[in-house]
């Protein structure tokens, strides 16, 4: 569960996420939608513990970001919006960079690496170089670091952005066979279709403030989601 | 010219941006202040140096021997820094796709590459040229005109080195596309090129001999030699409008020549650079998959950066390569050094009987000019978000770059240590001493690099050349890490003759305190930086 309780954030005088509050259970999949620039990274990267922010607080399980980041990180796992990676390790060797990071002891890791990649179709790319990779690949790479240590909450930054159709797919297939194990998704994206289909539950931010959250079918009723987020956004 | 200044403009207002002067901004003038100091702190030395000289040559009119032979060392210097630095500022950079994408000439960029070269060595190449115009006006009668001709040789020095060191990198960056591991082939190709201008400098006995029975006089062999720094000598003794006005066309002339010759390969080599061979496709062995650790995977993390970044290799690689041929001639030609030393005067039993105060200096130079942490910060780039994302201490981050930087170098130097062991015999208590300032003076260099790089770091760059060596986190780091060892030289020197016993425990207590300070620093303050640095 992930409880985000008033939390703001300044950059100089001017604030990115002003005074935000919402919950998601657990088994819930969130879809965080906002205009560019609308605060969704920075707030992504508040509850990853990448960035502090000014007031407020985060609460991942109960546990406090602020007070104990290292065990909220320990359950989440992060995939960011541009698949940075080092890009001179092969690619088995950044997954079991980022597994040994988790504590994954050898067995989990082996049949999750073997399961992703598998599923992802990079079972024979990864003996490569991450920089001979393109940006799907690199994402897919990125994905299967992140759910070879089976986490809890699974934080994503715009994750389709440059993947084939397949992938996408497989990831959807992955996002649902989690949730129906009581795991919780966040995730932020501009793919508004993809999101009023798989996603539970919707935040739309806009100028840092949150001004719609809620269940999905609350949230469009009748309307389309990229309807109901247009209206939102002509609003003053 | 348009579009050249708004690329001028582009590259290096990311570049120049900690310069950008914010009095309300306390933290920011801070910084600043730290660099001037530093700056100022290296330009007297250097002054004090140069004076030194000038004091001996002052009886003979010769000062401007000075002249000729600082401008030689530095051309020297910009020539082997640029060797390696060359192929990386010029070939493969992140911004590669945008600028070959634009409109714009592929001479316009090769252009804004070499101009970016251009400007760090132009600022590096003052603190050493600033000082040495000053002090050759304080100990010479200058007109207008020597001014007039230090600034265009402030401006045009860098030229020459910056030239050949981009023809020599084009060259090492051309080979090196042609293997399937690029990096490590251009680490390689880099050290042997670096190696034989090490070798053909150490060996123009015969070159200035022959120079010198066709010469007038000693400024007529070095303009022979390389023509800029006997042409800088020549126009401060006798300062002639058409030599000025020639010294400035070949420098152009040459600039524009290389800018026209190697943009015809430029655009070739680049692609070809940045092409990567796929190894055959093969699935990954169950055995590859395992369990490492934190600390050892962080490591491992770091030992991969350090291997595939040929400039941070060859940089932290040549202090450790050049102290253990040091300590190798040392081993085999002592005898031969101590009898060059007798017969210049200097006592040998006085060196003899402070031996173990000048294996502290060797020591002390291998650790002082093997800067490896001072880029690490920068090196992650991006990557930071990754880091920062992991359920591991920043504390840990932090620390395993120390570990890896003392891994790099720790073992190297004690092997100089047993080597000169060997040599000297030194009592076990003092072999004992000897080893442990071998482990802590190192890691103040790693320390206050890694500090100074959170304090400057720099994690959006397009090579990592420009972290590695035209850093300001770099800069700052090597000139400290200089400053501490002319201080620890200096003090050593005064101190010979003295009970070497009580100065080693002394030093070994003076670095122990140091050490964790630093260590201290580094997980208190050092982690809250690191966690508030933003990409």
């Amino acid at each position: 569960m992930i409880e985000i309780k008033n939390v703001t954030k300044k950059y100089g005088d001017k604030k990115a996420i002003d005074d935000v509050s919402f919950t998601i259970e657990d088994g819930d999949i969130f879809a965080f939608i906002g205009h560019n620039g609308a605060g969704k990274t920075t707030l992504i990267k508040a509850i990853m513990g990448i960035h502090d922010f000014d007031e407020g607080d985060i609460l991942i399980n109960g546990i406090s970001i602020k007070s104990d980041p290292i065990a909220c990180k320990r359950i989440m796992a992060f995939v960011p919006d541009n698949p940075e990676t080092y890009e001179h390790m092969k690619a088995i060797d950044y997954i079991n960079f980022i597994c040994d990071m988790y504590d994954v002891d050898t067995e989990t890791r082996t049949n999750n690496i073997h399961k992703y990649a598998k599923l992802f179709e990079m079972e024979d790319k990864l003996n490569d170089t991450i920089d001979s990779y393109s940006h799907g690949m690199k994402q897919k790479i990125v994905l299967i670091a992140a759910l070879a240590h089976n986490p809890e909450i699974l934080i994503m930054d715009e994750p389709f952005v440059g993947l084939d159709p397949k992938a996408v797919f497989d990831i959807k297939e992955v996002l649902n066979e989690m949730v129906k194990e009581g795991k919780t998704i966040f995730y932020s994206t501009h793919i508004l279709d993809v999101a009023e289909k798989l996603c539970s539950k919707v935040g739309i931010i806009k100028n840092g403030k949150l001004i719609k959250v809620g269940k999905m079918k609350d949230i469009k009723g009748d309307k389309s989601l990229e309807k109901v987020f247009i209206e939102l956004e002509e609003e003053k | 010219m348009k579009k050249i200044i708004s690329l001028i403009k582009a590259c290096m207002t990311s570049d120049m941006g900690i310069f950008k002067i914010n009095l309300r901004n306390r933290s920011k003038m801070s910084k600043i202040l730290i660099i001037v100091f530093l700056c100022f702190a290296l330009m007297t030395g250097i002054g004090s140096y140069v004076c030194a000289v000038l004091e001996q040559l002052k009886p003979f009119n010769m000062q401007y021997v000075c002249l000729s032979i600082f401008v030689l060392f530095i051309s020297f210097m910009t020539l082997i820094e640029g060797i390696y630095k060359s192929g990386n500022l010029l070939y493969n950079c992140k911004d590669d796709q945008l600028l070959f994408s634009l409109p714009i000439d592929k001479k316009a960029i090769l252009f804004i590459r070499m101009f970016k070269f251009y400007v760090f060595e132009l600022a590096f190449n003052s603190l050493f040229l600033i000082p040495l115009i000053v002090c050759y006006a304080f100990y010479t009668k200058v007109g207008i005109s020597f001014y007039i001709t230090s600034i265009f040789m402030i401006l045009l020095l860098p030229i020459i080195p910056i030239v050949l060191s981009c023809i020599i990198g084009t060259i090492i960056s051309w080979l090196s596309s042609k293997f399937r591991f690029k990096n490590i082939a251009q680490t390689i190709i880099a050290v042997i090129f670096i190696l034989g201008v090490f070798y053909l400098s150490f060996n123009v006995d015969k070159l200035l001999s022959k120079l010198a029975t066709n010469a007038k006089s000693i400024n007529d062999i070095i303009t022979k030699l390389y023509y800029p720094a006997g042409a800088y000598a020549n126009l401060a003794i006798d300062f002639k409008i058409q030599d000025l006005l020639l010294f400035v066309f070949i420098n152009v002339i040459v600039a524009i020549m290389s800018i026209f010759l190697l943009s015809k390969v430029y655009f070739k080599i680049n692609s070809k650079l940045q092409s990567v061979k796929v190894g055959k496709k093969k699935k990954v062995k169950s055995s590859v998959i395992k369990n490492r650790g934190q600390i050892k995977a962080l490591i491992r993390k770091e030992f991969n950066i350090f291997f595939q970044t040929p400039v941070f290799i060859i940089n932290a690689g040549m202090g450790i390569v050049l102290f253990l041929i040091f300590v190798f001639m040392i081993m085999f030609k002592y005898n031969s050094v101590l009898s060059a030393l007798a017969s210049s005067g200097v006592d040998i039993a006085y060196v003899s009987n402070n031996i173990a105060l000048y294996i502290v200096m060797i020591i002390a130079i291998g650790s002082f000019t093997t800067s490896i942490t001072s880029s690490m910060i920068s090196l992650e780039g991006r990557k930071y978000t990754i880091l920062r994302s992991l359920p591991i201490s920043s504390k840990r981050i932090l620390l395993s770059k120390v570990y890896t930087a003392s891994l790099l170098t720790i073992p190297a130097f004690l092997v100089g240590d047993i080597l000169l062991f060997i040599k000297f015999k030194p009592s076990f208590i003092i072999m004992i001493l000897l080893l442990i300032l071998t482990v802590l003076m190192p890691l103040v260099s790693h320390f206050t690099g890694l500090i100074i790089n959170l304090k400057f770091p720099k994690l959006e760059y397009d090579s990592p050349t420009e972290v590695v060596k035209q850093s300001v986190s770099a800069f700052a780091s090597v000139m400290l890490d200089f400053i501490i060892l002319i201080a620890l030289v200096y003090g050593l020197m005064k101190l010979m003759n003295h009970n070497i016993l009580l100065i080693l425990s002394l030093l070994t207590l003076l670095f122990t305190i140091i050490d964790i300070i630093l260590y201290i620093y580094l997980a208190k303050r050092g982690t809250k930086i690191f966690n508030e640095l933003t990409v």
